[in-house]
């Protein structure tokens, strides 16, 4: 029963965190569905919401302004931080590169990736900068159950819940307005999108926003639960195994993605690590998604490539 | 789609005095040494339609995308409903009424057949995009309202058994007709179709001439279509400009273009 009580222990918080993967993979897949191209950047926007909102908070509270007053500012703040960045990168990165191959943009947003992370440090420091929006202390679930229950940790359930009803949201808004419907035709085909009046530099700024929202979603659970640092944007790299596993253009690939590389990754830490010298946690995702491409390219819930010859 | 207006008695005559719809003077557009256009001049009157031909490489589907503004001419005026410009863009060509259609089909791929044409009501539906985030309400009540648009005009091509296939598994000669659908669902003046029976058979055919002489006797849309088949051309269209080189070598009825000595050697080649 012991033994029962820890394998779901580790599940559950392997779980939890996994749904913490799937919200930075998310922004990947929003932009890649939405407009054919592999943002590079993701990482970085993460790094940039963070930053905008922990220092408007801090900002805020020096000056003795209540909680929610904060919160709300802080959020306003970072929003519109991430609305400036999605018009800077449309007008200054993509825009100019109307009808180039999806290659080419995705070279674009690497030197973006750059710019962000230097003009966000630069703007806003590049210390450490604990941010407390969400509890952080854990419940102990089933006491009666097993010895000692199981520990589950409240910030990931919060995760869990805020990524649920993102994807839920973003599903509706991207299946069944006219927006949606414009963003899935550019990612199709700039001609014949531009043929119908679809303006695709509004487009394109409105999944740079997007994304930057979702990544400003990240950043609240994230940087509670790391401090929101530089090092947040190696979160990119984490959601790459994800995305090959889930599939790069599937939302439900990017959540059941998450889900096993979390689990994954912490069964294998725990019950591999101990045989193998430990460590296991930080290259058992890539692992992973290796063994994913060979067998399955296109990932789990990806759309199969044919090509016509 | 504007269903309620009748076919306009005496259509024909109308079309012999119309007004001009869309004129071109002058137009000429080169890629560095190449000169895809020299100098062309004709026009389109209201409620005709009119058949661009010409050889391949002649300049044909040049001359539509300077007209729906995906290529700059470096000379000519383009006059279009009266206004006077050097040049066009895709967003002005259509939000003033051009639509039109790709030689090979350019489709949104992985969108059924109803998303493909609804995308074609984005100019018309206005509501801004936070009620459309919020979506319930008045984004919902403008989104039915375009459905049934949309609906009549799968009807009307008769594409309903199709509606929720994602249309890069559809068949050529439907997809075609997918793309006519998304043209039409944004109520074009003038509607470009680029070689709209290209690889279709002789049924196929057929149809789609059905369906282009209804667009334009029953909404009275001006049309101006790139074919390269000379029976669909000679029975379809009201006046024939004939490009060759880039050059107009002739313009006129369909029956007068047909005897054109230049056209003729243009087609069949001159012996030397």
């Amino acid at each position: 029963m012991e033994v029962f009580g820890q394998v779901l222990e580790v599940l559950i918080g392997g779980l939890l965190s996994g749904v913490l993967y799937s919200l930075v993979a998310l922004g990947f897949v929003l932009i890649f569905k939405a407009s054919g191209v592999f943002n590079f950047a993701q990482g970085a926007m993460v790094l940039l919401a963070g930053l905008a909102l922990v220092r408007s908070l801090d900002f805020l509270a020096a000056r003795g302004a209540p909680v929610w007053a904060a919160v709300i500012l802080g959020l306003v703040f970072a929003g519109v931080i991430m609305a400036v960045t999605a018009w800077l990168v449309e007008r200054f990165v993509l825009g100019p590169l109307v009808n180039q191959d999806g290659l080419t943009l995705f070279m674009s947003t690497i030197g973006a990736t750059f710019v962000l992370e230097g003009a966000s440090q630069m703007i806003f420091g590049s210390d450490v900068y604990p941010l407390r929006l969400f509890p952080t202390d854990a419940w102990f679930l089933f006491e009666s159950v097993f010895p000692g229950g199981i520990l589950v940790n409240k910030l990931d359930v919060w995760g869990g819940l805020i990524a649920g009803v993102l994807v839920a949201g973003l599903a509706i808004f991207f299946q069944s307005t006219k927006t949606g419907r414009a963003l899935r035709a550019v990612a199709d085909d700039h001609a014949a999108a531009q043929s119908v009046g679809i303006p695709i530099s509004w487009i394109w700024f409105v999944v740079w926003l997007v994304a930057g929202l979702v990544a400003l979603v990240a950043a609240t659970v994230w940087g509670t639960k790391l401090g929101v640092q530089f090092s947040i944007t190696f979160l990119a790299l984490k959601a790459l195994p994800v995305l090959i596993i889930g599939g790069f253009t599937s939302v439900p690939g990017a959540i059941v993605g998450g889900l096993i590389v979390g689990a994954g990754e912490k069964l294998a830490e725990v019950y591999l690590g101990p045989h193998m010298g430990g460590g296991i946690e930080y290259w058992f995702a890539y692992v992973l998604a290796l063994a994913v491409l060979l067998v399955r390219p296109q990932g789990l819930f990806g759309e199969r490539l044919i090509e016509r010859i | 789609m504007k269903a309620d207006v009748e076919p306009r008695p005496g259509a024909a005559s109308l079309k012999e005095a119309g007004e001009v719809l869309l004129s071109v003077e002058g137009v000429s557009l080169s890629f560095g040494g190449v000169r895809a256009l020299r100098d062309v001049s004709f026009d389109i009157r209201k409620g005709e339609i009119r058949a661009i031909i010409g050889p391949n490489g002649a300049g044909k589907t040049s001359m539509l995308n300077v007209i729906n503004g995906f290529y700059h001419p470096q000379q000519g005026v383009i006059t279009f409903k009266g206004k006077r410009r050097h040049d066009m863009r895709p967003y002005l060509a259509a939000s003033q009424g051009i639509a039109r259609t790709f030689q090979n089909v350019a489709l949104f791929k992985g969108m059924s057949t109803l998303d493909n044409i609804m995308t074609g009501r984005t100019l018309k539906m206005r509501r801004g995009i936070l009620a459309q985030a919020i979506y319930w309400g008045v984004s919902q009540r403008e989104e039915i309202r375009h459905r049934e648009a949309v609906e009549h005009i799968i009807d009307f091509l008769e594409i309903k058994h199709i509606r929720k296939t994602p249309v890069g598994k559809l068949p050529y000669g439907l997809q075609k007709r997918v793309e006519l659908g998304r043209a039409l669902a944004t109520e074009p003046d003038l509607l470009l179709l680029d070689e709209p029976m290209a690889g279709m058979n002789l049924e196929e055919k057929q149809d789609m001439s059905r369906f282009i002489l209804t667009v334009n006797d029953t909404f009275s849309t001006t049309i101006a279509l790139i074919e390269h088949d000379m029976g669909v051309v000679m029975d379809l269209s009201d006046r024939v400009v004939v490009l060759d080189y880039g050059q107009k070598i002739a313009d006129g009825r369909p029956d007068e273009v047909q005897k054109d000595q230049k056209v003729i050697d243009a087609y069949l080649g001159i012996p030397h």
